[in-house]
């Protein structure tokens, strides 16, 4: 595998509260190569997007890193100040949102946002930085941008905004791209253009991107490899395929069944019992053990560190040697 | 063996005024500016089926699902359910009756409950207001038993809404729903909101509850995973039209109209078999200035001149509903 861009070590973030330290990322370790797609899926609550907020520090307030290292490309940017990261931020590492109507500003030109991030990042005067937004607006697809350039967000379907945020993202030329949820607020067929278009712009560049979604089919469709985590932690990390096909954390065994198949005969869907459990509200050992089919004795006193099974690594007693033939009780 | 249908649907138009206030109008030199939302659309429902409207946001699908329950009244068209015509007001006894045997489930589970209310109240609102109990204990019992029926716990309706999860609240609103003991529910996308492992025990808990009540559902959700798994039939909608009717297994193995072979090709694959997509073209137009002739026109790749002039009629084609010139001609679909 190529270089290692991104390194994340333990990595836990917290909130202070009254009743408290809540942990909502509790010791989360991976890396991602350049040029690399990770992606990152979970329920709602899981932590995928505040670790995405952790590592272009843009963590809301209470909300801090309590422990851990993130090292990008070599440099150690977990406890830089707002002042040093600022050129990092944008420029090096960039963030997709969600909602791509609200990551413009309804009052600025598509252009004029897109020019000031241009000049933000590279030394170019007025006209280089306005024919490069218009290079970069017909990159991501958007017809006629000689004239859509002076158009006002609100004058753009939401597929074509997302499109304009990515060309905001790319304006940088970044390395790593952080997209949390970048199509969930779309249609389908929308949908479909924008993961090609990511997916398209990332092997020209060797942009690597670490894609945080819920969506099982979009991380299938782009992630070279996958992330699948539960309650702030990461259950099971591994090559798309072999996650995919075969899934080996119960949890990721669960999801999978969850989601009906477009293919097949239709019947009953595999269901988890429950819900994921409360910050606050966090069992002992295995965080998964109340909702878990194989839960055994271990599960129940601490939490499995992640164990290499084939090309995977899954935190789950079931996988390690000292309780391997143990029987679900 | 041919049920009889519950619901019929004939022809149904539905217009909103979109246009600037008068004296804007008179100023700026302004038309009134209509959007028809919904635009001929006929659907037959068979008892104890389930049928599916896909499509696009914007096309339409829930401004149908509101016409259906009587949320709001057509422009043009009729709704028939259980034999009774919903804008019938000489049978306004049959149409009370007919009214708590018609329910729905809304998409948003934090704004379809009210805040304020415990969650007893909540669900034994259309008993009180239809009187189906005699008296206080019987509601209160009856409360109990559809809480127990969908997986929660008697003593939770003494909880309000807020302690709920998503989840635990989309149970909420279906024990509602069935409180009036419907034939008929709609169900507007109910699943949207929840996370799939959440989705999996509603999915599961709604088609138990069909089995047991043999309830007929109106399934409207833009997730075509989703509406695999749970509708026999399924209507894609394209700007306020229907392009295709067909059986669940018929659309998804044999598409027929262009505009749901792209649909499905838009599909993530979770298989990772690895094959090519056609790339997709376009979206959905602005439905307050459609395409003359068939809407689907600009995005579609067998387009020719009479389909950018004529409006397609619904026909039949193998069981399914097509209306398209292409599948008609033969040209689609060889």
């Amino acid at each position: 595998m190529s270089e290692i861009l991104l390194k994340i070590k333990d990595l836990i973030v917290e909130f202070p509260t009254r009743r408290g330290l809540l942990r909502a990322v509790d010791k989360v370790s991976f890396e991602i190569s350049k040029g690399e797609v990770l992606g990152i899926v979970g329920e709602s609550g899981a932590g995928k997007s505040l670790t995405g907020a952790a590592i272009i520090g843009l963590l809301e307030p209470p909300g801090r890193i309590g422990g851990g290292e993130i090292i990008f490309d070599g440099q150690r940017i977990d406890n830089l100040s707002d002042e040093q990261m600022r050129p990092l931020r944008g420029k090096r590492i960039a963030m997709i949102f969600q909602d791509p109507l609200t990551s413009l500003n309804p009052l600025y030109r598509i252009g004029e946002q897109l020019i000031e991030t241009i000049q933000t990042h590279l030394s170019m005067d007025n006209k280089q930085a306005r024919t490069r937004a218009i290079e970069l607006l017909d990159e991501v697809g958007i017809p006629a941008p000689q004239t859509r350039i002076d158009a006002y967000p609100h004058q753009f379907s939401g597929g074509m905004r997302q499109r304009v945020v990515i060309a905001l993202a790319l304006a940088g030329e970044p390395d790593l791209i952080i997209a949390d949820e970048p199509t969930t607020a779309l249609d389908v067929s929308v949908q479909a253009q924008i993961i090609s278009l990511l997916k398209n712009l990332c092997k020209e560049r060797g942009t690597a991107i670490m894609l945080i979604t819920h969506d099982m089919g979009v991380i299938a469709e782009t992630a070279d490899r996958m992330a699948v985590m539960y309650s702030g932690q990461i259950a099971e990390i591994g090559k798309t395929y072999d996650l995919i096909r075969n899934p080996k954390h119960p949890y990721s065994v669960g999801l999978m069944g969850s989601i009906p198949a477009i293919k097949g005969d239709v019947k009953r869907l595999v269901q988890i019992p429950g819900s994921m459990p409360r910050l606050n509200d966090i069992p002992q050992g295995c965080s998964f053990n109340p909702r878990c089919g194989k839960a055994f004795k271990p599960c129940y006193k601490k939490r499995s560190p992640l164990i290499e099974v084939g090309n995977s690594s899954v935190a789950c007693w079931l996988y390690d040697e000292e309780y391997k033939g143990a029987k679900a009780k | 063996m041919k049920k009889r249908n519950l619901v019929k649907v004939r022809n149904l138009d539905r217009l909103f005024d979109v246009s600037k206030p008068l004296l804007n109008r008179i100023i700026e030199r302004e038309e009134r500016k209509i959007l028809r939302a919904v635009d001929d659309v006929s659907i037959d429902i068979e008892e104890g089926e389930t049928f599916a409207l896909v499509g696009e946001s914007g096309s339409g699908k829930s401004t149908v699902a509101k016409m259906v329950v009587g949320l709001l009244p057509p422009t043009k068209g009729s709704i028939e359910i259980d034999g009774i015509d919903l804008s019938d007001k000489s049978k306004i006894k049959e149409l009370r009756k007919l009214r708590s045997e018609i329910q729905m489930i809304f998409q948003d589970p934090f704004a379809s409950l009210n805040p304020r209310w415990r969650v007893e109240k909540i669900i034994a609102e259309p008993i009180r207001a239809f009187k189906l109990e005699k008296n206080e204990k019987a509601v209160i019992a009856k409360v109990a038993e559809l809480l127990t029926l969908v997986g929660l716990d008697p003593s939770d309706g003494r909880k309000f809404p807020h302690e709920f999860s998503g989840g635990q609240r989309q149970r909420i609103c279906i024990a509602r729903a069935l409180a009036s003991k419907p034939k008929f529910i709609v169900c507007d996308e109910p699943t949207s909101a929840l996370d799939v492992s959440v989705q999996a025990q509603i999915l599961n808990l709604m088609k138990d509850l069909q089995d047991e009540f043999s309830l007929t559902f109106l399934f409207i959700s833009h997730d075509l995973s989703v509406v695999r798994h749970m509708a026999n039939r399924i209507g894609v909608m394209y700007l306020g039209r229907i392009v295709e009717i067909s059986n669940s297994k018929d659309l998804f193995e044999n598409p027929k109209h262009p505009y749901t072979k792209m649909l499905l090709d838009a599909i993530p694959d979770l298989e990772m078999s690895g094959k090519e997509r056609n790339p997709i073209e376009g979206e959905i137009p602005n439905p307050i200035d459609p395409p003359k002739g068939c809407t689907f026109h600009p995005r579609c790749p067998f387009v020719n001149e009479r389909c950018r002039k004529e409006i397609p009629m619904p026909i039949e084609k193998d069981g399914s509903i097509i209306t398209c010139h292409g599948v008609e001609e033969g040209r689609i679909g060889k």
